[in-house]
C-alpha cells in the first residue's frame, strides 16, 4: 500500500462517496493530507462539506472509497472511534459546557479510569486540571483550567475546543488531525488575528483542516486549498498558485460581479430619516452622534469594546439609553421601544440570528409574514394560501434554496435564514430604514454576494441603512458613509462620496 | 504591500494587549460572581435575622435557634434533591407524595400502636425501598417517555399521596411506640438537634456528589445542553434517572423523619414542605433552567425562608395572615434574586 521509506499521509481519502437516497452528497473525493500541513476546505453551502467533514469524524459512514489514517484503513462506527484514531473536529457551533470548567470541557472525551474520573466516577481533580493543561499547553495556550467556560471570550472557546479535539490523540501520542469548521466565522477582527496564530501553532503538532467563508483568511493560514463543488473536489491547489479570484469562480461557479458602488456626497437638501444626537450609556458609548439619510448605506466600524452594537440597537429599542435622543422620520421622544420602532418602519436582522431574527420551529413562510404580513392579511387573520404565494415570491426574489416555504427555517442552511430573515422586513410596505448586525456572519461568498445585492436593491429604493460590518472590506465595499467607533465614541465620519479613506486610517481609529 | 506589512504588525500587536485585557477580565469577572450572589443572600439572612431580634428577644435565644434548625432540618434534607433534580433543568413535584408514602410505610412496619410487624432495621429499608420505586418509576417515565417531569412528577405526588392514604386505612392513628425514637429529631447532641446532624450530613454527601462524582458533573452538563451531552457519548439517560431516584430518596428519610417528629402515621405528613423547598432552590439562586446553582446556596434559601416563618409568628403575625405574608415575601424575594438573569430582550417563558 505505503511505501514503507517515506511516513505515510496523516490522511488519505481514495474515492469516498456518500449518498442520502437519490442525493449524492460527496461523490469520489480522494485528498491526502501530510504530517504539519494546513489545508483549506471551500464550497458554498451544499457543496458537501459538512457531509465529508461528518465522514472524518465518525457521525456518518461512507458508502464507498476508502479512509486511511496514518496508512492504516478505518471503519468509524462513531466519534469515539474517530478521535481515538486522532481526528477532533471543532464544529461551527459551540459545544462546550459554558457552566462547567475548561478542564471538563478538555477531558470530556477521556473515558473513566483513564484520566482525572475513575471507575466509580469519582473526581481527582487534581489530575483533571494538570491533564487538561497538558492539552492547552501543547497547542501553547495559558488559559486556567479552572476557569469557568462562561466566562471566557469566542477565541478562547475555541481554544478550548482545539484543545479537546487534540486531547485524545495526544495521551496516545499519534499526530492529531484537527478539522476546525468555520471557527472565525463570529469572531472579531482582533480575536480572528488571535486564532490564525494559534492555528499556525497547530502544524508543529498535526496538521489541521480549515474550514471557511472568508477566503482571504484561508489564504493567510493555509498551505494548500481544495474546493468542493456540487460534492466534489473541483480543485487542489496550493495557496501560492492561485488568487481570492480564482477560488471565489471555482467555488461559486460564476464571476463575482459586484459593481463598483456609484458614490455620491450626502445632498445638502436630503433631510436625515434617522438622527442619533448625543446619545449616551453609562460604560458603553457617549456622545454618539449619527445621521442615516435614504438610500444611503452607512457603516459603523468599530472593535469589540466600541459600543457599536449597543448604539444600533439602542435605534431599535431593543436596548435602553441614558441620555441623548434618536429621532425616527421625524418622530423622537425618549421612550423607544421595539414596537414604536417598528411602527415608525424600522427594520432589524440582528446578530443573534437564532435567538432573535427568526422562530425556528414556525415554517419560512410564517416567518416572512411575521411582523409585516402585507397582502397575506385580512383584517387580523391571514391566508394560508396568500401568505404562501408571497413567499414564494421572496423565495425566488432572494433566491431562497430549497424553494420549499413550508418547511421548518431551522432546517434551512444559515445563509437561507438570513435571507428570510431580511425578507421579513421587506415584506414591509413602509420600510424607512433597515438596521443589519453583522447580516454576513457564516454566510457562504456566493450567499453574501446575494443579500449585499439585495442591501444594495433596498437601498437604492430610498431606505437608509444602518450597518454593522464584519469587515472593514465589507464597509468599503457596500457603504456609503463609514462611522468609526472606539471606546464608545465617535472617532472618524467618512462620507465615501468625497472621501477616500484606506484601509489603515480606518484600522488606526479603531484601536 | 507596505501596507499588508504594517497592518499585520498592527494586528499582532492587537493580539498580545488583547490577550492581556482578555485574560484579567476573566479572572476579575470569575472572582466578583464567586462572592456577589451567596454575598447578598447572607447579607439578607443577616438583616432578616436582625429585624426579628430587635421585635422579639426570644428570638435570639439558643432554645429558639435550636428551634429553627429543628424546622429547617426536613427541608433541609428534601432540598439536596430538589436542587440536584432542578440542575437538571426539571422539576420535582412528588415531594410530599414520597414523604407520605415512606412515612406510613415505615411507621406501619416499626413498632406502632396498632401493632403488627415491626421489623426495626427493616422498616427502614423497605420504607425507602418504597421512595426508591416512585422516584425510578418518575425518571424513567419523564426519560423513557419524554413527559414533562413537571406533569409526572404532579402525578406522583398523589399517587404517593394514595399509597398513603391506602395504607393509613379506616383504622386508628398509628402511634410511634419506640420510646428511644419519640422526641428523637429535636433531642440535642453535641450542641445541635439530631435531625439537623442528618441533614449536615446529606448536606455534605449532596455537596460531594455535585463537585466531584460523574453523576453530579453529568447532572450539571445536562442543564446546560442536553443535545451536546449526548453527542457527548455521556450518560444522559442514566443520569436523569439516577437523579430522581436520588430526590425521592431524600424526600423518603424526611418523610420518615417528619413521621418520628409529629410522632403519629398521617399520609400528610410531608404537608408543607415543597412550599419551603422549590422556593428555597430559586431563591438560592439556583436556575429554574437548570445547570446553574448548587447545594450550599439552597441551604442559605431554606434558612431564610425557615427563620422568615420563626420570626413572624414570634413577632406575633396572626397565623391567618401568615401565608399571605410568607407568599408575597417569598415573590418579592424571587423577582430580586432573579433580577440579573432577566434576558437581553426581557422575554420570558
Amino acid at each position: 500500500m505505503n511505501d514503507v521509506t517515506t511516513t505515510p499521509a496523516v490522511l488519505r481519502l481514495d474515492s469516498v462517496s456518500k449518498s442520502f437516497g437519490s442525493n449524492r452528497a460527496v461523490r469520489k473525493v480522494s485528498l491526502n493530507i501530510q504530517s504539519g500541513e494546513v489545508i483549506g476546505l471551500i464550497g458554498e453551502n451544499g457543496a458537501g462539506k459538512s457531509t465529508l467533514l461528518k465522514m472524518l469524524s465518525g457521525n456518518y459512514r461512507h458508502d464507498e472509497g476508502t479512509i486511511a489514517v496514518n496508512g492504516r484503513e478505518v471503519q468509524f462506527r462513531g466519534p469515539a472511534d474517530a478521535l481515538r484514531a486522532g481526528i477532533g473536529v471543532v464544529h461551527q457551533e459551540q459545544s462546550l459546557f459554558t457552566n462547567l470548567t475548561i478542564a471538563e470541557n478538555i477531558e470530556v472525551n477521556t473515558p473513566m479510569g483513564r484520566g482525572g474520573v475513575n471507575r466509580l466516577g469519582l473526581y481527582n481533580w487534581r489530575r483533571l486540571y494538570a491533564d487538561a493543561a497538558q492539552a492547552l499547553d501543547l497547542i501553547g495556550s495559558h488559559l486556567n483550567p479552572k476557569t469557568r467556560v462562561s466566562d471566557l471570550s469566542f477565541v478562547d472557546r475555541q481554544m478550548v475546543e482545539i484543545a479537546r479535539a487534540i486531547r485524545v490523540s495526544a495521551a496516545s501520542h499519534t499526530t492529531p488531525l484537527v478539522i476546525l469548521d468555520e471557527p472565525t466565522a463570529i469572531l472579531e477582527r482582533t480575536e480572528t488575528a488571535i486564532l490564525e496564530r494559534e492555528i499556525s501553532k497547530l502544524r508543529d503538532i498535526g496538521s489541521v483542516i480549515f474550514v471557511s467563508h472568508r477566503l482571504d483568511e484561508v489564504m493567510r493560514i493555509c498551505d494548500r486549498v481544495v474546493v468542493m463543488r456540487d460534492g466534489e473536489l473541483i480543485a487542489d491547489r496550493p495557496v501560492d498558485d492561485v488568487t481570492e479570484e480564482e477560488l471565489f469562480r471555482l467555488m461559486v461557479g460564476r464571476e463575482t460581479h459586484a459593481a463598483v458602488r456609484n458614490r455620491r456626497s450626502i445632498e445638502a437638501t436630503s433631510s436625515p430619516i434617522i438622527s442619533i444626537h448625543d446619545l449616551t450609556r453609562a460604560g458603553s458609548y457617549a456622545d454618539v452622534s449619527i445621521d442615516a439619510y435614504p438610500g444611503r448605506v452607512l457603516a459603523i466600524l468599530g472593535t469589540s469594546g466600541s459600543g457599536r452594537e449597543s448604539v444600533v440597537r439602542a435605534v431599535f429599542g431593543a436596548e435602553g439609553f441614558d441620555s441623548g435622543s434618536v429621532s425616527i422620520a421625524g418622530y423622537s421622544g425618549h421612550q423607544l421601544s421595539i414596537k414604536r420602532a417598528v411602527d415608525l418602519g424600522v427594520g432589524y436582522v440582528p446578530a443573534e440570528r437564532k435567538t432573535e431574527g427568526m422562530v425556528g420551529e414556525m415554517p419560512a413562510d410564517q416567518n416572512i409574514t411575521l411582523t409585516h404580513p402585507g397582502s397575506a392579511a385580512v383584517g387580523p387573520f391571514e391566508l394560508p394560501r396568500r401568505r404562501l404565494s408571497l413567499a414564494r415570491m421572496w423565495f425566488e426574489k432572494l433566491d431562497i434554496r430549497p424553494r420549499e416555504p413550508l418547511h421548518m427555517l431551522q432546517d434551512f442552511s444559515g445563509g437561507n435564514q438570513q435571507k428570510v430573515v431580511l425578507a421579513k422586513w421587506l415584506n414591509s410596505s413602509n420600510l424607512k430604514a433597515l438596521v443589519l448586525d453583522h447580516p454576513l456572519r457564516g454566510l457562504d461568498p456566493g450567499a453574501a454576494e446575494t443579500v449585499n445585492a439585495q442591501i444594495r436593491s433596498v437601498c437604492d429604493g430610498g431606505t437608509a441603512i444602518i450597518l454593522i460590518p464584519d469587515t472593514i472590506d465589507e464597509a468599503l465595499d457596500i457603504a456609503d458613509d463609514i462611522v468609526v467607533m472606539r471606546d464608545g465614541r465617535i472617532s472618524g465620519v467618512f462620507d465615501l462620496g468625497h472621501d477616500n479613506p484606506a484601509t489603515l486610517d480606518l484600522l488606526e481609529r479603531m484601536l | 504591500m507596505v501596507h499588508k506589512v504594517v497592518a499585520e504588525q498592527v494586528a499582532g500587536g492587537i493580539s498580545t494587549t488583547a490577550i492581556r485585557i482578555r485574560e484579567s477580565g476573566i479572572e476579575r469577572r470569575a472572582r466578583f460572581r464567586g462572592l456577589a450572589e451567596p454575598l447578598s443572600l447572607l447579607v439578607a439572612l443577616a438583616v432578616l435575622i436582625g429585624v426579628f431580634s430587635l421585635l422579639n428577644e426570644r428570638f435570639l435565644t439558643a432554645s429558639n435557634l435550636q428551634n429553627v434548625l429543628t424546622q429547617s432540618a426536613i427541608p433541609l434534607i428534601v432540598a439536596v434533591g430538589a436542587t440536584l433534580v432542578i440542575l437538571l433543568g426539571s422539576i420535582d413535584l412528588s415531594v410530599e407524595g414520597v414523604m407520605g408514602a415512606t412515612g406510613m410505610t415505615w411507621i406501619l412496619l416499626s413498632a406502632n400502636s396498632r401493632g403488627g410487624a415491626d421489623l426495626g432495621p427493616w422498616a427502614w429499608v423497605i420504607a425507602l425501598g418504597v421512595a426508591l420505586v416512585i422516584g425510578v418509576a418518575s425518571g424513567l417515565i419523564f426519560t423513557a417517555l419524554k413527559v414533562p417531569s413537571f406533569i409526572v412528577t404532579l402525578g406522583m405526588w398523589y399517587v404517593g399521596l394514595g399509597i398513603a392514604t391506602m395504607l393509613y386505612g379506616t383504622d386508628l392513628l398509628p402511634r410511634l411506640e419506640d420510646e428511644g425514637l419519640k422526641g428523637w429529631t429535636s433531642r440535642i447532641s453535641f450542641g445541635l438537634p439530631n435531625s439537623f446532624w442528618v441533614a449536615l450530613l446529606v448536606i455534605g454527601l449532596g455537596i460531594f456528589v455535585l463537585r466531584s462524582t460523574r453523576i453530579g458533573r453529568v447532572t450539571l452538563a445536562i442543564g446546560n445542553s442536553e443535545t451536546i451531552v449526548r453527542s457527548a457519548g455521556l450518560p444522559a439517560f442514566r443520569v436523569k434517572v439516577a437523579v430522581f431516584a436520588i430526590a425521592a430518596l431524600l424526600s423518603g428519610l424526611g418523610g420518615i423523619l417528619a413521621t418520628v417528629q409529629l410522632d403519629i402515621g398521617s399520609p400528610t405528613v410531608g404537608s408543607g414542605v415543597l412550599f419551603i423547598v422549590i422556593p428555597a432552590v430559586v431563591i438560592g439562586g439556583t436556575h429554574l433552567g437548570g445547570g446553574k446553582g448548587g447545594i450550599l446556596r439552597t441551604v442559605l434559601g431554606v434558612f431564610l425562608l425557615t427563620i422568615l416563618n420563626n420570626g413572624l409568628i414570634l413577632s406575633g403575625v396572626e397565623s391567618s395572615y401568615q401565608s399571605a405574608v410568607t407568599g408575597a415575601i417569598l415573590v418579592a424575594a424571587i423577582v430580586f434574586a432573579a433580577w440579573s438573569q432577566r434576558d437581553r430582550l426581557q422575554v420570558a417563558k
